[in-house]
C-alpha cells in the first residue's frame, strides 16, 4: 500500500542552523503515528514543512502521491491536510460555533459578492451548522457551542481546535502536542476521541506528543527525532526498548 | 453675537453625516471587521472627488452638447460659467453626470484598492501596508497638484455643482442633496451589516484575529484582503464624490493626511468593527465640525486671539487618547456575528430535550 504521506530527505536551515536534516518518513492511511523528540528537536518545524506555513531548504513532500512541496499552506489545507497548534490557537473573540464553521470549503456566502445576498447562502449555511453541531457533539463541547472560545477550559480548547479541523473534511490531520496544558485524565480521552475518529472516518493521524504513556498506548508507529535527525523509529514496542532512544530521551 | 439657521445648519450637518458616514463604514469594513489598517483614506477619498474634478469640466459640456472648454490657464473663468449654466439650466445632464462620476470613481478607486493591497502583500506585516497608503496617498496628492491640467494644481475646480443646483431655492436644493447622501449612507450602511454577517465577515473577523492560523484553515488571505480593500474603497470613493459637490470645489488641500485620521477618529470613538458605531462616529464628528466652524467665527468676532480650528486638532487628540485609554472598544462594543447559525443549532438542541 501506498502511504498517504511521504517526506523525502526534508531540510530546514535558519541561518546556520540546521532545524530539520534530511527526513524521510512515511504515514500510511488510516494510521496513528507518533513523532517523539526532546525539546527543539525539530518535531514542530517538521510540522510547519508539511503545512507549508514554513518553507523548505531542500527535500519532497509528497501527500496521495502529488508532490506537495511548495504549495501556500491554504491549498494544502484544501487537499485535505489539516493541522492543530502546540498553543491554543482558536479564534478566541468567536463562538465555538463559529470557529467550527469557518474551516468549512468553498462556502458561498464567502465570496463578497453573494455575501450581502442572505438568501443565496442561507440553506447551505444551515446545512453547515448541522454538521458542526455534529462535530461539536463528537468532542462533547456541543453544550459549549454559543460560548466564546476564550472562555472554554484547556482541554475544552485543544477538542474545539480538532473539531474545527474536521469541519475542513481532511484526510490527514497533523497535532502538535494535543495534550499539552490538559489534565491527565483529559489528555487520554482526548486520545481516545483521535482513536474513535481513525475508526469511525478513517482519518490518518500524525501526532507530536510529550505524554509517552498515552501515546504509547495509542500509536501504530513512532518515529523518533533528535537534533533535527531521524534517530530511530519502529514500533511502540521497539522504541520503548531502544537504548539510544532510551539515552536521549530518559537520560537513562 | 450671531444669529445661528437652525434648519440650515441641521441641514448642513445632516449632509456631513451622510458623507462621512461613508468614509467611516468605509475604514470600518476594512480595519474594523478585517484588521487591514488603511492610512490611506484621503487617497480613496479624493479619488473620488478628482473624478469629479474631471467629469464636471470634461463630461458634463458633452452630455449637455456643449463643447468643452479647457477649465485651467485663461479659459478658467469661461469653464466654470459654462458649467454652472448647464447645472442650472440642465438638470437631466447633471444627473448623468453624476451617475457617471459614481461608476468611474468606484471603478478607478477599486481598482486602485485592490491592486494596493495585492503589491503589498509581500509586506508581511500589515502596518507596512498603513504606511504604504499613507505616504502614497501624500504622493499622489502632491503628483496631482503638480499637474497644471489635471485638476488646475494649485487653483482646484470650483462650481462643482450639487445635482440640485437647479432648484432655485438654496434651501430646498441644499435638503434634497442632504437626501441623496442620506440615502447613499443608508444603503452602504445596509450593505456593509449584511456583509458582516455573513460568512465572508466570519473568515474577514478570523483574518483580522489569526492570520496564519485563517491561512492554514484554507482560506485565500490575500485575496480576502484585496477584496475588502476593493469594497472599502468604493465606498470611500463614492463619499469623495459627495464631499466635492458638498463644497462645490476640488482641491488637493482637502486631502491632506488630516482627512484619514478624521475617519479613524470616527471609527475609534463610535467602536472598531460595529458598523452602527461608525455612524455615531461620524455623526458625532460631523457636529463637532459645524460647531467648531461656528465656535470660531463667534470667537474671532469677539476680537479673540485663539485660532479656533487648533482647538479642533487639539479636542481630536485628547478624544482619541481618551478613548484608547478608557475605552478601547469605542462608544458602541462590536457585537456578535450572525449567520443564522447559532439558530439552527439552538432549535437542533432544542428539539432534542
Amino acid at each position: 500500500m501506498t502511504p498517504l504521506l511521504k517526506l523525502h530527505n526534508l531540510r530546514k536551515d535558519y541561518g546556520g542552523l540546521r532545524a530539520v536534516d534530511d527526513v524521510s518518513l512515511a504515514v500510511p492511511e488510516g494510521a496513528i503515528i507518533g513523532l517523539i523528540g526532546p525539546n527543539g528537536s525539530g518535531k514542530s518545524t517538521l510540522i510547519n514543512l508539511i503545512c507549508g506555513s514554513t518553507d523548505l531548504t531542500s527535500g519532497r513532500v509528497v501527500y496521495d502521491g502529488d508532490d506537495i512541496s511548495g504549495m501556500r499552506p491554504d491549498e494544502i489545507f484544501q487537499l485535505g491536510i489539516a493541522r492543530g497548534y502546540q498553543e491554543p490557537s482558536l479564534y478566541f473573540k468567536m463562538t465555538a460555533l463559529d470557529n467550527a464553521l469557518l474551516p468549512v470549503k468553498n462556502q458561498r456566502g464567502e465570496k463578497p459578492w453573494y455575501a450581502p445576498l442572505w438568501r443565496s447562502w442561507q440553506n447551505e449555511e444551515a446545512q453547515h451548522a448541522k454538521a458542526a453541531r455534529d462535530a461539536l457533539e463528537q468532542v462533547q463541547l456541543l453544550q459549549q457551542y454559543d460560548r466564546l472560545a476564550s472562555d472554554l477550559s484547556g482541554g475544552q480548547m485543544k477538542l474545539l481546535e480538532i473539531a474545527r479541523a474536521l469541519m475542513g473534511q481532511p484526510k490527514l490531520l497533523l497535532l502538535d502536542e494535543p495534550t499539552a496544558g490538559v489534565a491527565p485524565t483529559l489528555a487520554y480521552e482526548i486520545f481516545q476521541q483521535i482513536a474513535r475518529l481513525r475508526d469511525d472516518h478513517g482519518i490518518t493521524f500524525l501526532i507530536v506528543e510529550h505524554r509517552l504513556e498515552i501515546l504509547f498506548d495509542f500509536a501504530d508507529y513512532v518515529y523518533v527525532m533528535h537534533l533535527g535527525k531521524l534517530l530511530a523509529q519502529g514500533s511502540v514496542d521497539e522504541i520503548a526498548s531502544h537504548a539510544r532512544v532510551r539515552e536521549v530521551y530518559f537520560g537513562d | 453675537m450671531i444669529n445661528i439657521d437652525i434648519g440650515a445648519t441641521a441641514v448642513a450637518v445632516l449632509t456631513l453625516f451622510g458623507i462621512y458616514s461613508l468614509m467611516a463604514i468605509s475604514l470600518n469594513l476594512e480595519y474594523g471587521v478585517a484588521g487591514v489598517p488603511n492610512f490611506g483614506k484621503a487617497l480613496f477619498v479624493s479619488i473620488g472627488a478628482y473624478t469629479a474634478g474631471i467629469t464636471y469640466t470634461r463630461l458634463l459640456p458633452l452630455l449637455a452638447g456643449d463643447i468643452a472648454i479647457h477649465p485651467c490657464g485663461p479659459t478658467m473663468g469661461d469653464a466654470l460659467q459654462l458649467r454652472s449654466e448647464i447645472m442650472a439650466s440642465q438638470p437631466a445632464a447633471g444627473f448623468v453626470n453624476l451617475g457617471l462620476t459614481f461608476i468611474i470613481a468606484a471603478v478607478a478607486a477599486g481598482a486602485v484598492g485592490f491592486a494596493a493591497s495585492y503589491v503589498t502583500l509581500r509586506l508581511k506585516e500589515e502596518w507596512f501596508l498603513a504606511l504604504v497608503l499613507l505616504v502614497g496617498g501624500e504622493t499622489v496628492r502632491i503628483l496631482v497638484r503638480g499637474a497644471d491640467d489635471f485638476i488646475c494644481s494649485h487653483n482646484g475646480i470650483s462650481g462643482v455643482a450639487q445635482p440640485f443646483y437647479f432648484i432655485q431655492d438654496p434651501r430646498t436644493s441644499a435638503l434634497f442633496f442632504m437626501l441623496l447622501a442620506l440615502t447613499l449612507a443608508l444603503l452602504a450602511y445596509l450593505y456593509s451589516q449584511r456583509l458582516l454577517h455573513s460568512p465572508y465577515g466570519r473568515m474577514l473577523k478570523g483574518l483580522r484575529e489569526n492570520e496564519d492560523i485563517t491561512r492554514g484553515l484554507g482560506k485565500g488571505v490575500s485575496l480576502a484582503r484585496a477584496q475588502i480593500m476593493a469594497v472599502g474603497s468604493v465606498i470611500a470613493a463614492i463619499g469623495g464624490v459627495l464631499f466635492a459637490l458638498n463644497t462645490g470645489f476640488v482641491n488637493t488641500n482637502d486631502f491632506v493626511v488630516t482627512l484619514t485620521l478624521d475617519v479613524w477618529v470616527m471609527v475609534v470613538l463610535g467602536g472598531i468593527g460595529n458598523n452602527r458605531g461608525a455612524l455615531l462616529g461620524a455623526l458625532l464628528i460631523a457636529l463637532m465640525d459645524r460647531f467648531t466652524q461656528i465656535g470660531a467665527i463667534a470667537l474671532n468676532m469677539s476680537g479673540s486671539e485663539i485660532e479656533f480650528n487648533y482647538v479642533r486638532f487639539i479636542a481630536f487628540g485628547l478624544i482619541l487618547l481618551w478613548m484608547l485609554r478608557y475605552r478601547p472598544q469605542g462608544l458602541l462594543p462590536e457585537s456578535r456575528l450572525t449567520t443564522g447559525a447559532h439558530a439552527v443549532v439552538k432549535r437542533e438542541i432544542g428539539a432534542l430535550q
